[in-house]
């Protein structure tokens, strides 16, 4: 289902419609916020990579849990536990977001894809797992944002072309309005 | 290059099962290391504690020739990088090199530091605890393992140099043996794991692309440029045919468009001599 183009002057009950310069601002604004939201992937991606770098080094520029919180939070999963989750939640993600694809939804949920991600290199570094078990976790962040990034990208180009042919008859109009 | 359709349906199959593939085969390599490594330390705390055992009555008769000869064959066996047993103070008193019998071993060092981090060392420790892995001279990697010698009855009642009986640990053995056949496999997993993946994706990916490339894109493209020439003007004499549904599409397509030229030709000759129609609705010159 596509999300519906929303313009800043559309006509509302009983007013005059806008005239066609009017119109084509309202497309070409349209079309810039389109294009924002098809390169959202790229922002997901690029605070991924950022938090890989700062698990690549396991974290040792942050201080390490004081022995009373770790005591607290007590013994941390076991790795294989973690693992499997990780296969889980690649596993779901990749098959959520292929059915998005199939249904041509333009819902993105690349921020709370980081996120989880996020969770998983904490629970590997309070394990003392994470150097063992970094490359897999990175493997599933590109994978899983890089079909998201991919989908998104594509609903987006395909509103965006819509938007575009709207654009070049506004201005074919316009052109023969000042030509006559 | 991602907007044509070979794209849309290959791209998402390849990166889905490429990443799902290499997820699992980093999982699965990270989880069998890590198998091994705990099956080589137990091997090796097993190997300790039978040394220890075989050293007992040499040391209960407090043979120390005995001892050190038992300490330099196993010294020699291939595998073995160090052995050496010290006493309670951290003083080695047999090893493999005799240059080191006599020396001190620095307690804040790797497999000292578990039992000596507090006040009060720890008296017993776990297998995995005991082992510690580091480089060592000649830049091969070592598994070491400490193994405690406990007192005994046997040993604060014998005639020799005789222990109190509140002294829990009379000394250590301390065992490193060469990690590179274990390196070696690990290293053998890897490739094949390497290789496996490859021709999964290669069968995958490949299959997928091909089959759907030789009865779905490729049939559709020459459809395209057919249509996209008719559009211009041009009928294509030669249609190449395609099976299928896509065949019947095309065939359909080829009908419609050669109508229409065969109506577009039937206009411009007028039997009666009359002028060509103009503004005919059904009429669509290009």
């Amino acid at each position: 289902m596509s999300l519906p183009m929303t313009y800043r002057h559309e006509a509302q009950g009983g007013e005059e419609t806008p005239g066609p310069e009017v119109l084509t601002q309202d497309v070409r604004e349209g079309i810039d916020r389109l294009r924002g939201r098809a390169n959202r992937g790229l922002w997901s991606m690029a605070l991924f990579l950022g938090i890989s770098l700062g698990a690549l080094k396991d974290f040792d520029f942050v201080p390490s849990l004081p022995a009373d919180i770790r005591e607290m939070l007590g013994a941390p999963p076991p790795v294989t536990l973690i693992s499997t989750a990780l296969v889980v939640y690649s596993f779901s993600a990749i098959i959520l977001i292929l059915s998005r694809m199939a249904l041509n939804s333009g819902k993105y949920g690349g921020i709370t894809h980081v996120g989880y991600l996020g969770a998983f290199y904490g629970f590997y570094h309070y394990a003392r797992a994470l150097g063992d078990n970094f490359w897999a976790v990175l493997a599933a962040g590109v994978t899983v944002l890089a079909l998201e990034s991919y989908h998104v990208w594509t609903y987006y180009r395909g509103q965006i072309r819509e938007e575009e042919e709207k654009l070049s008859r506004l201005e074919a109009r316009l052109k023969r309005s000042s030509g006559s | 290059m991602f907007k044509s359709i070979c794209a849309r349906a290959i791209v998402p199959v390849a990166v889905t099962v490429t990443g799902f593939v290499v997820i699992c085969c980093l999982l699965l390599y990270t989880a069998i290391k890590a198998d091994m490594t705990s099956d080589a330390v137990q091997h090796s705390s097993h190997l300790a504690d039978t040394i220890v055992k075989s050293t007992r009555y040499a040391m209960l008769k407090s043979d120390r020739e005995t001892l050190s000869n038992i300490v330099s064959n196993i010294g020699e066996q291939s595998g073995v990088d160090h052995v050496r047993i010290f006493n309670k103070k951290g003083l080695i008193m047999f090893s493999k090199d005799p240059g080191e019998v006599h020396q001190y071993v620095n307690k804040n060092s790797p497999g000292c530091f578990n039992c000596h981090a507090g006040t009060v060392p720890s008296a017993t420790l776990v297998d995995m605890q005991k082992a510690r892995t580091f480089i060592n001279e000649k830049k091969i990697e070592v598994l070491a393992i400490t193994a405690p010698i406990y007192n005994e009855p046997a040993c604060f009642t014998a005639s020799c140099h005789v222990h109190p009986a509140e002294q829990v640990v009379l000394g250590t053995l301390d065992i490193g043996l060469d990690r590179t056949p274990l390196e070696r496999t690990l290293s053998l997993l890897r490739s094949r794991m390497v290789l496996f993946s490859l021709m999964v994706l290669i069968l995958t990916v490949g299959g997928v692309s091909a089959l759907l490339g030789r009865n779905v894109f490729q049939p559709i493209k020459t459809l395209t440029d057919f249509t996209d020439r008719a559009a211009d003007g041009t009928l294509m004499d030669n249609f190449p045919k395609i099976e299928g549904e896509l065949g019947r599409l095309a065939e359909n397509f080829r009908k419609l468009i050669l109508r229409h030229h065969e109506a577009v030709a039937n206009q411009k000759r007028q039997p009666d001599g009359l002028p060509e129609e103009t503004g005919d609705p059904e009429k669509t010159p290009d």
